[in-house]
């Protein structure tokens, strides 16, 4: 029996809003795939473009990057920053013939631990079909 | 009609008078079919610029060499330097004073007014001419272009050899300047981002195809990193080959300096160097071609850097280039950004 | 070489349960630079920390990774075991392997997999943490409050009585705001000059403030804990401790202007006193309406002073002051009636806004207390009170509800009544709020003991016509067309921010919001508190409210800035913004973004103010030349974390 596809993904949650979020999920014992790998930074607006690309770069399958709802962001307004930035980020590497289900955005409050369950859930779906990530991954 | 005797007198009396250290310019190509840039440094040799359609470089670059140069230098000559801009080089000066990389009594601008028409697509011109070497290229009245060769004129439509962002002109006149040339006519482009349709058009599969057989081409040479006025970091973040390595930096930094990316040529690679520097120039390329024309492989790079200013413009309103107290495109944002794509 | 100590927490069965710790423990153990890895039942426990402080001690180890539960938790518990081990507590890192890995899966061979990515990519990441101290700052133990109503009123007594100096600065010429003003407040009808004259008097006694009246802020930089301030004292004219109120001058001036403190009612002097009560005790000559003194066009009050208290030879002064917090209670204004065309453009003599009445019903006002038209001063027999006028109008006005507008029109209609016996009082309202102690039985009071008819609906317009102001509106209740021909019209105008005050928010860099209202940090947790470090907001400056709530906040700002003050000096988190000036080519994109204004272009490179830098990264990820970085979660950094995340 083939060994199902496990996509790889790298999620980007920002310390006081997603991150906290994921947190409550696992205070109340959600359950979701384990196909995510959590980088916690201080805000969605220190999400530079290059991490995206490094970590397709590097063989990600899925990348995840959760902030705080806009007029939320602990920091005043660097999700506002983040938005504008990692959309363009998106055009990008749609343009370039990423599959656009790829990269992907969410905002995440301190109290939506059932929100992030979902979007771990559903993104680990919509990955799956897919298959490996294998245009921008290095090979050597 | 710009002509360039417009700009000579006032060119002669900058450098007559040591208003400016020297003037870049357009000096006849070797081969004809694309003009060279000159530096004038002693008005007598003012009479060896010249304007017509083969003067398709930006010549802003040499800005950028300008200020590195003085950088280094112990008791800077702080004088302008006096340049010869078309529409489009003149956004690239708006840019470069918009990021305070340049001062504006740091330039002189003598500015060409390309009216209706634009220049050449050198390479198209070059086929055109299958080894005939012209003398003079003009631009006619009735939308064409004149060329004299040894053989007699020929007149060849504009449309034929007009370089393609030519077609999707912002400013064919420019937008900042001391001394003009030229009418101010202002020409709306049909499709301001006509170029880009096609590819735009394909389906994610073959516009993968597009792109890998494209910049797997690339020998990553970074001519287009060093024609393009705004590539004036000096250390590019995908290539640490030039390490600014000051007085402090540490042991420790040196030997942890990590090449995020390689340096090889593979296709991962060059993806990323391309699409950094892509995200790098957003709401900041002033589509002057010249990556494009500098590239030793034929990469359509305009291709890419064009997607984003449309993007810039459709989706941010952001327009680059024509005003120097906008902030950068990253570096502001609207309450109406499109959030469609946040879940 | 990096010597690297990884601690894996079983607790309990909540990790260990679905991660295999010991696997964890082993993989992580070959991994190039960690020189001790152990797992352990209960790391947070004291034997827990024990093993750290033993294996630093022994192992010589420079930094630790303890994968245990979510950081918010224990990260302070192992920094100080780590401190107490001699290790730099900034080289102590916290990997997450419960909350968002053992308890959010089952697969127990996939969940060790995660754990071990996800403690690598923590031991990539402290491998390159700089040894941080944190940063501290003296500060100066001095407040200053800009804004001399109740608010700023009682946040100065607040901090004299803990003990601190207060500056206040006040821009009219006494303080009072517009509390002074009112008639009566709501829901005990007290006399407001009487509840707060003791305090005005209290503020001008106490040894520990300052007052400054006739004053304006100019301009204000540094930072929390030593904010430098320069503050404009305008001359009066008039010498305060000579001046003995006896009021010659004002009978030989010869200029009348409106008089501001009667809202236009009435006029005044050039030289004048706005209120009996004034504090400070002086008068004040009001150089815009004087004819001028350069050279002396009059004279005539210096002249019938006795006791030689004018001075026209005063000069404007600038004062600089050293502030270590300030608390800004510049209050509101009403939005004018001018703005009004539905209600005739403020240009109807017998349409008055909410403190116009409030001045017709006061005893020391333009009409001695009595209710009389100022048309022609006839007492008015039927007078129509308009709630909402300008507010919850996002079309035409203001979208937002003033608040305070049904309860001091309850009161107006009930003061009406008790004037005028005989006299009829109508409110067209949309909804009544009255939420405060005893505010519902006071607007109930209105309508069964003072006859006050509601009429639930909107005023479409009001018009002059035979010398009565003429009022359509509708009922909706009983869904008929109301037309009154009323004596007097009262719009309860919107609350609007002080005027000028949002070129002090300039001057201070403090945030404003859609409306104007100074911008809180947070709206449920943090009201009183500015964006701006060491900044508070107290009053209707922030938000419309009433009297209580305004002498609430100002407590509660001075409390905060208490929390300043009381400190020798301040400590502010090291993880902070540096520039690497060798990058930088000051193209200033990040000062641009940085939401605490922490980062200024100097000299073609950019600076960090490091105390005022809260460590988001923004300024980072917008850099394009990666020249500024976040001290301990560099780029650098995450670019190793996402290696180990994706198993690299």
């Amino acid at each position: 029996m083939a060994e199902e596809f496990e996509p790889r993904i790298v999620a980007f949650l920002c310390k006081w809003c997603s991150s906290a979020g994921s947190d409550l999920a696992g205070v109340s014992r959600m359950e979701y795939p384990a196909n995510v790998v959590p980088i916690q930074v201080m805000c969605s607006g220190s999400i530079s473009p290059l991490y995206i690309f490094s970590a397709f770069n590097r063989g990600a399958d899925g990348v995840l990057v959760s902030g705080c709802h806009p007029g939320d962001c602990h920091y005043i307004k660097g999700n506002f920053y983040a938005r504008r930035r990692l959309k363009m980020v998106k055009q990008l590497l749609e343009y370039v013939g990423l599959e656009p289900e790829r990269f992907r955005m969410s905002w995440v409050s301190a109290a939506e631990g059932t929100k992030y369950t979902q979007i771990i859930k559903d993104f680990v779906k919509e990955l799956k079909p897919l298959g490996p990530q294998t245009k921008l991954r290095r090979t050597t | 009609m710009a002509k360039i005797e417009d700009l000579k007198e006032e060119a002669k009396k900058l450098l007559r008078e040591g208003k400016v250290k020297y003037i870049i310019g357009y000096g006849v190509g070797s081969n004809g079919w694309m003009a060279n840039p000159v530096f004038v440094k002693k008005p007598e040799d003012v009479d060896a610029l010249v304007w017509d359609p083969t003067c398709v470089h930006n010549l802003t670059r040499f800005l950028v060499d300008e200020k590195r140069r003085k950088g280094k230098e112990k008791q800077p000559d702080t004088r302008p330097v006096g340049i010869i801009v078309k529409g489009c080089d003149s956004r690239a000066i708006v840019v470069l004073l918009q990021e305070k990389f340049i001062d504006r009594k740091d330039v002189y601008i003598l500015g060409v007014s390309c009216e209706k028409a634009g220049v050449v697509d050198e390479k198209k011109l070059a086929k055109k001419l299958a080894g005939k070497k012209p003398s003079q290229i003009e631009l006619g009245d009735k939308d064409q272009f004149i060329i004299s060769t040894a053989e007699g004129k020929t007149e060849v439509p504009v449309a034929e050899i007009l370089a393609e962002r030519c077609l999707e002109c912002k400013a064919n006149f420019p937008v900042i300047f001391d001394l003009m040339s030229g009418d101010k006519t202002k020409r709306t482009p049909e499709k301001p981002f006509g170029s880009i349709e096609q590819t735009e058009a394909l389906s994610p599969e073959e516009r993968w195809n597009f792109w890998k057989t494209e910049l797997d081409k690339c020998i990553r040479c970074y001519a287009c990193r060093s024609v393009c006025p705004m590539c004036y970091c000096d250390e590019c973040v995908v290539d640490s080959i030039n390490m600014a390595v000051a007085a402090d930096t540490t042991a420790e930094e040196k030997s942890e300096k990590i090449k995020w990316i390689q340096r090889s040529p593979e296709s991962s690679e060059n993806f990323v160097y391309h699409m950094v520097r892509a995200i790098h120039l957003g709401g900041r390329c002033i589509d002057c071609g010249e990556c494009e024309r500098a590239c030793p492989l034929d990469i359509p790079l305009r291709f890419l850097n064009k997607k984003l200013e449309k993007e810039a413009k459709e989706l941010f309103g952001y327009e680059v280039g024509f005003d120097v107290s906008q902030p950068a495109l990253i570096s502001c944002f609207k309450d109406s950004d499109p959030e469609d794509f946040i879940r | 070489m990096k010597r690297t100590g990884v601690f894996i927490c079983h607790c309990g069965i909540n990790i260990a349960g679905t991660v295999d710790v010991k696997k964890v423990a082993q993989e992580l153990s070959q991994h190039a630079g960690v020189v001790h890895a152990e797992d352990y039942v209960y790391m947070c426990s004291d034997p827990g920390q024990n093993l750290i402080i033993q294996a630093v001690k022994d192992k010589k180890l420079d930094h630790v990774v303890v994968a245990c539960c979510s950081p918010n938790l224990h990260e302070t518990t192992f920094r100080n075991a780590s401190k107490a081990a001699g290790l730099n507590a900034f080289r102590c890192e916290i990997a997450n392997i419960r909350e968002q890995c053992s308890w959010v899966h089952k697969d127990r061979a996939k969940a060790t997999q995660k754990a071990t990515k996800i403690t690598k990519s923590i031991i990539e990441k402290v491998r390159r943490d700089e040894a941080l101290e944190a940063l501290s700052v003296p500060v100066t133990r001095k407040a200053l409050v800009i804004g001399g109503g109740i608010a700023g009123i009682q946040a100065s007594l607040d901090l004299a009585n803990s003990g601190y100096e207060v500056i206040l600065v006040e821009r009219s010429p006494s303080i009072g705001g517009h509390m002074i003003q009112l008639s009566e407040t709501f829901p005990t009808l007290d006399c407001s000059q009487c509840i707060l004259t003791p305090k005005m008097v209290e503020v001008s006694k106490h040894p520990k403030i300052k007052l400054m009246t006739y004053s304006e802020v100019q301009d204000i930089s540094g930072y929390v804990g030593n904010f430098k301030v320069k503050i404009l004292k305008k001359p009066t004219y008039v010498n305060k401790d000579k001046c003995n109120l006896c009021d010659e001058c004002t009978k030989v001036c010869p200029i009348v202007v409106p008089n501001e403190f009667d809202l236009g009612l009435t006029g005044r002097r050039a030289i004048y006193i706005p209120f009996p009560q004034a504090i400070p005790a002086t008068y004040t000559l009001d150089i815009k309406a004087c004819p001028g003194l350069l050279p002396i066009a009059c004279g005539k009050c210096a002249d019938v002073c006795d006791v030689k208290a004018i001075d026209y030879d005063m000069k404007p002064q600038i004062v600089e002051e050293e502030v270590g917090a300030i608390i800004v209670a510049t209050g509101f204004d009403l939005y004018d009636k001018e703005n009004m065309a539905e209600y005739g453009y403020g240009k109807i003599p017998d349409v008055l806004d909410g403190l116009q009445f409030e001045r017709l019903c006061s005893a020391s006002g333009p009409t001695k207390g009595q209710i009389l038209r100022p048309s022609d001063k006839k007492e008015p027999k039927e007078v129509v009170f308009i709630q909402c006028s300008g507010s919850r109008d996002p079309e035409n006005h203001c979208a937002y509800c003033s608040k305070i507008c049904c309860m001091y029109t309850a009161k107006h209609a009930m003061l009406y009544k008790h004037h005028v016996h005989d006299g009829q009082a109508y409110i067209f309202y949309i909804d009544i709020r009255s939420g405060g102690k005893g505010y519902e039985e006071f607007v109930q009071r209105a309508v069964e003991e003072d006859g006050v008819l509601y009429l639930r609906g909107k005023v479409s317009k009001v018009f002059e016509e035979n010398g009565k102001v003429k009022v359509w509106g509708v009922d909706t209740l009983t869904g008929k067309d109301i037309e009154i021909a009323a004596d007097m019209v009262v719009l309860a105008q919107a609350m609007r921010p002080s005027q000028g005050a949002q070129e002090l928010a300039k001057k201070l860099k403090l945030a404003m919001d859609k409306d104007g209202f100074l911008a809180e940090a947070h709206p449920k947790l943090r009201p009183v508190e500015s964006v701006t470090s060491g900044m508070f907001l107290a009053g209707a400056a922030q938000a419309p409210k009433d009297i209580p709530e305004a002498v609430a906040q100002a407590s509660g700002a001075a409390a905060k800035a208490i929390t300043i003050l009381s400190q020798e000096r301040l400590f502010h988190a090291p993880t902070v913004a540096k520039v690497f000036t060798n990058l930088c080519t000051g193209c200033g994109m990040c000062v641009e973004v940085c939401p605490y204004d922490a980062i200024t272009l100097k000299d073609g490179k950019v600076e960090v103010n490091e105390v005022l830098c809260e460590g988001c990264g923004t300024c980072s990820a917008t850099c394009l030349r990666s020249a500024i970085q976040v001290k301990n979660l560099s780029q650098n950094q995450v670019h190793e974390m996402i290696n180990a995340c994706l198993g690299g």
